[in-house]
């Protein structure tokens, strides 16, 4: 039993898309702009030369916030989307009717459907394919050359991510809508 | 037997299609047929196609077949109100309306049923897991449990009507009635709880939609009456059909308020995204001549400037009305989704997010307008098959000849 988050030291992010590569890779997900579990949100860099404002260039890499006040398992009407041991947000393929209710409230358009089973899919952390062969790393973040993700048990007090959560500042998405989120933004 | 527990006339299918053969009939006869083949043709597509024969994306999730099922649900809990005025509510005016109205709200919510089981991914999965695993906290469980009651109550209320036994069609009719509102509201709340989506969330829509079903239905009753009395009313059809215009014409002024209201809120302080989403829809041509022109202003006016009297021209504004009528379900599904969710590019050489396109399919059309299909000739099959006039052990008969 653990209470797993991510800390992401976006600064450090490069937009090389390896950890939406090793998402796919990992998880089976398949190929298509629509169907992805994780992403990075970039902004373009503004302004015309010579006068660029090059600080409005940044990368947001992002995905299910797995949220510990989730709009999504609220709103499943068979709950099909449910939280697991370890705090994780996940859909229960068999139960899910795909009436897209949870893409339309999920705050993060974190949430897409799967062609194959046609049922909608999301991040898992990893845990049917890393975390049931006991490797607590997901594959975003083993993949990342900056090291920008950091995954981890937030209810273990000696755990990289909880000393990094103590130690540096940090914010979440749309916090202000009461969700929870369990990625955490470094700055 | 089947017609002790509900009376009807017993007719032969070939009686169904000897009807007057005026070039209005014809043409309706016509329409109806198009629309059901357009359903058939549509449903063909999506059991081939599945979900990629509609327009829906992952960011825009809902699309017109929801809407349509929002306008008819709309439309049913409407006739519902509207006739729970004369046998629940006993006004006098209203009583012999109770039968036609049930009738139009029972085939309005299959009608509505059959576009969205072709909406939900997996219906028969839903029937089973909304059963043994519910999700009490989702609005659209409440929904769909509570729609699923209403619709077992007011096919008994029109039984019990049917049957004259007036004291049952009021305990069913007042049970429909408050089950109905609850399920309406409930409608209203699966996108009043959308905590994300700051132009959707509140109390706004749980209200509004009781006060827009009213609408519906008046315009429903209008049109109704107009097509049985091809427009030719005595004077107790004309008392009653005013006192339908006096009741739509405060329902519409009471909608134009909550809308003014809405939208000023919305966009005073200019919050970001709702003020964004509100300015949106208020420079919309759906919004400006669908909703606002068609729905509200045009039947509001005429009631105003005639003192609710001009019955045939209500009766035609009422056909725009419920065009408005539509309009207000699609713009409901697209102005709650039209807003992103995350405003950063997160594809390679794609333009930074704008507000999100959505266009339907001509399956999605197909399926949605062809159900118009299935609740008119279930419409014609009902007036044929049913009493859906008084009749005359009904016990306000004699307030009715003088209507007949």
């Amino acid at each position: 039993m653990a209470n797993y988050g991510m800390a992401l030291d976006y600064k450090n992010c490069i937009n090389c898309k390896a950890c939406e590569v090793a998402c796919k890779e990992e998880n089976g997900v398949l190929l298509g702009a629509d169907s992805h579990r994780i992403w990075v949100g970039a902004n373009d860099v503004k302004g015309e030369w010579p006068n660029l404002d090059i600080a409005n260039a940044s990368f947001m890499p992002s995905q299910c916030q797995h949220c510990e006040n989730a709009p999504c398992q609220e709103v499943c009407p068979t709950q099909a989307t449910f939280y697991d041991e370890n705090g994780i947000v996940q859909v229960d393929v068999d139960k899910c009717i795909l009436c897209s209710y949870c893409m339309v409230a999920c705050p993060y358009d974190a949430r897409y459907v799967d062609d194959r089973t046609m049922t909608v899919d999301k991040c898992t952390f990893c845990s049917d394919t890393r975390l049931v062969r006991g490797e607590i790393t997901t594959a975003c973040q083993n993949t990342c050359p900056t090291k920008v993700r950091t995954f981890g048990d937030l209810d273990d007090p000696e755990s990289e991510i909880s000393i990094l959560l103590m130690t540096r500042e940090h914010f979440s998405l749309k916090a202000h809508l009461g969700t929870k989120p369990k990625l955490f933004y470094l700055t | 037997m089947f017609n002790k527990i509900l009376p009807h006339r017993k007719i032969t299918i070939k009686a169904l299609f000897e009807f007057d053969k005026t070039p209005f009939n014809i043409f309706m006869g016509f329409l109806t047929f198009i629309l059901v083949m357009a359903f058939v043709v549509g449903v063909g597509n999506y059991l081939i196609h599945g979900h990629h024969a509609y327009g829906v994306t992952r960011e825009h999730p809902w699309g017109l077949m929801i809407a349509m099922y929002v306008f008819f649900v709309v439309s049913s809990t409407g006739l519902c109100i509207i006739s729970a005025l004369g046998h629940v509510f006993k006004f006098k005016s209203f009583e012999f309306i109770g039968k036609r109205a049930i009738f139009g709200a029972i085939i309005t919510i299959i009608s509505g049923f059959a576009v969205i089981a072709f909406e939900i991914g997996h219906p028969v999965r839903m029937a089973i897991y909304n059963t043994i695993s519910p999700g009490v906290t989702s609005a659209i469980w409440g929904m769909g449990v509570l729609y699923s009651i209403y619709l077992g109550l007011i096919t008994l209320e029109f039984i019990f009507l049917s049957r004259n036994d007036h004291k049952w069609s009021t305990m069913f009719g007042l049970g429909g009635l408050v089950i109905g509102i609850a399920a309406h509201s409930n409608l209203g709340a699966v996108f009043g709880f959308l905590i994300g989506r700051p132009m959707t969330n509140g109390v706004f829509y749980p209200i509004y939609f009781i006060l827009s079903a009213m609408i519906t239905g008046c315009y429903l009753i209008l049109l109704m009456y107009g097509y049985k009395y091809k427009m030719k009313f005595n004077k107790e059809l004309t008392k009653f059909l005013v006192h339908i215009a006096r009741l739509l014409g405060l329902l519409l002024g009471i909608l134009i308020f909550f809308e003014f209201w809405r939208f000023l809120t919305a966009i005073y302080g200019n919050v970001p995204e709702r003020a964004d989403t509100a300015l949106h829809v208020l420079a919309s041509p759906n919004f400006l001549f669908g909703e606002l022109l068609l729905g509200m202003l045009i039947p509001f006016f005429i009631i105003l400037f005639t003192k609710a009297k001009a019955i045939k021209y209500l009766i035609y504004a009422s056909f725009g009305g419920m065009i408005g009528i539509f309009f207000m379900r699609y713009d409901l599904v697209h102005d709650t989704l039209v807003y992103p969710m995350q405003m950063m590019k997160i594809t390679e050489y794609q333009l930074a997010p704008t507000l999100i396109h959505y266009s339907p399919t001509w399956t999605e059309w197909a399926i949605s307008l062809g159900a118009i299909g299935i609740t008119l000739s279930f419409y014609y099959i009902g007036e044929n098959f049913f009493f859906l006039d008084p009749i005359e052990h009904d016990e306000y008969f004699e307030d009715y000849q003088e209507i007949k």
